[in-house]
């Protein structure tokens, strides 16, 4: 409880304070979900509810008052990951030419990986039996199919059904954060090196483009 | 006097016979709930041992993940060694392919235990290095002609692309979130491979 809320029964508080009383909570909500992604970035491990508070500036038992347990507050980050994602993607328009939707698509899928690759495998070793979690997987996935769908739609085209699937999923796969990981962690390649392999590789998978070349 | 040696034998035989059991018992837990890693209780229980036998042969649950990794990759090298290296560009894929998704199909849940749980442990991660290197090897092996024909920085780029590309986790996606069968994860994989090769000139013609 903080200074302002001490003492103030529900009933009698007025709309004023009812309102900063929620912002301050929203507040503390938010830092600790920024806590337990920060944490997740810092080391490769499942942060506790002990150092996640202690991160976060709360005690233990606030970050219980604001999450059940730690699946629901694993739930929250994802969605917040997810939902910053979306609207990075969405900032990026899919025309252009080939060269430059390839460009624009693996540096917005580079940018992503580097950022949320630690929340995706948190996300995938703690999925379990939790629909939650494995919703939002298949969800990210799709995104990243539509996306691909949508950015080589020009290309895609040209295909038929079947090679066409098959174009899409390998462009999936390359494009996948393992991948990501793979290319920075163990073949050590800078950013920009990493983002020429996903070039070269998806105009190699890629039909010739009729319109623009 | 001449007894002596052969009950020492007989105990370490059945002391390494109790660890290879309990590495057995790990594998099939983490199989049926990859990517959690079982439990010492869950792996005693399955092995038909105490939680006490299995940290007698083993400091930690760590050691035994190692052990256990370093016993699949045994198999995976005696179970798909490489062939097929000899014929033409299509049927070299298609070696390459099947080989790839046989051992993906039957690794594919403790692979990902693996990738997934690796942590910060550098001898997990030293697994995982060393596992894909030797996926690299094979690449360069089965496409030496192709790669043979290409500059030393398109080839290495291709080569981690193929790896990437031909990984565990790419089967586990096709198969388990697109629904692919095992025929129709083939058909990607070729197709992928076939594009991203350069022509060797001599089967071009």
């Amino acid at each position: 409880m903080t200074a302002a809320g001490e003492g103030v029964p529900a009933a009698s508080a007025t709309p004023g304070l009812k309102d900063g009383r929620r912002l301050r909570s929203a507040r503390t909500r938010q830092l600790i979900v920024d806590a337990y992604l920060a944490l997740l970035r810092e080391r490769p491990q499942i942060p506790t509810a002990a150092s996640i508070a202690q991160r976060a500036g709360y005690s233990v038992r606030s970050v219980f008052e604001r999450f059940p347990d730690l699946h629901a507050l694993r739930v929250a980050a994802t969605d917040e990951a997810l939902l910053k994602a979306s609207a990075q993607v969405a900032a990026r328009p899919a025309n252009g030419t080939r060269r430059e939707r390839i460009h624009a698509h693996v540096q917005m899928r580079g940018h992503i990986c580097e950022e949320w690759l630690p929340l995706w495998r948190a996300l995938n070793a703690n999925q379990g039996d939790s629909p939650d979690l494995k919703a939002r997987i298949r969800l990210v996935r799709e995104m990243v199919v539509r996306r691909i769908e949508e950015i080589y739609a020009p290309e895609l085209a040209t295909l038929e059904p079947c090679e066409r699937r098959q174009t899409v999923l390998a462009i999936e796969a390359l494009v996948d954060f393992e991948s990501w990981a793979r290319l920075r962690g163990q073949f050590e390649l800078s950013f920009e090196q990493a983002c020429a392999v996903w070039v070269h590789a998806i105009d190699r998978l890629l039909p010739k483009t009729s319109a623009d070349c | 006097m001449t007894v002596r040696p052969m009950k020492v034998d007989g105990r370490r035989l059945r002391s390494e016979r109790t660890k290879q059991l309990i590495i057995e018992a790990y594998l099939a837990l983490a199989q049926d709930l990859s990517p959690r890693v079982p439990t010492a209780a869950e792996i005693a229980a399955r092995a038909g041992y105490s939680v006490r036998s299995i940290f007698e042969r083993f400091p930690d649950i760590l050691a035994l993940q190692v052990a256990a990794v370093d016993y699949c990759f045994a198999q995976v090298s005696a179970l798909a060694p490489p062939r097929g290296a000899e014929g033409d560009r299509a049927s070299r894929i298609e070696a390459h392919v099947r080989t790839r998704a046989q051992t993906c199909e039957r690794w594919v849940r403790l692979w990902h235990s693996l990738v997934v749980n690796q942590g910060d442990s550098p001898e997990l991660k030293a697994r995982v290095r060393s596992a894909r290197d030797s996926v690299t090897e094979r690449i360069e092996l089965m496409f030496a002609p192709e790669f043979a024909t290409m500059p030393h920085d398109e080839r290495r780029r291709t080569l981690i692309v193929l790896e990437a590309l031909t990984d565990v986790e790419s089967w586990e996606r096709m198969r388990e979130y697109f629904g692919l069968s095992v025929d129709e994860a083939c058909a990607v994989w070729i197709q992928t491979i076939d594009r991203l090769l350069p022509r060797n000139p001599d089967e071009a013609a």
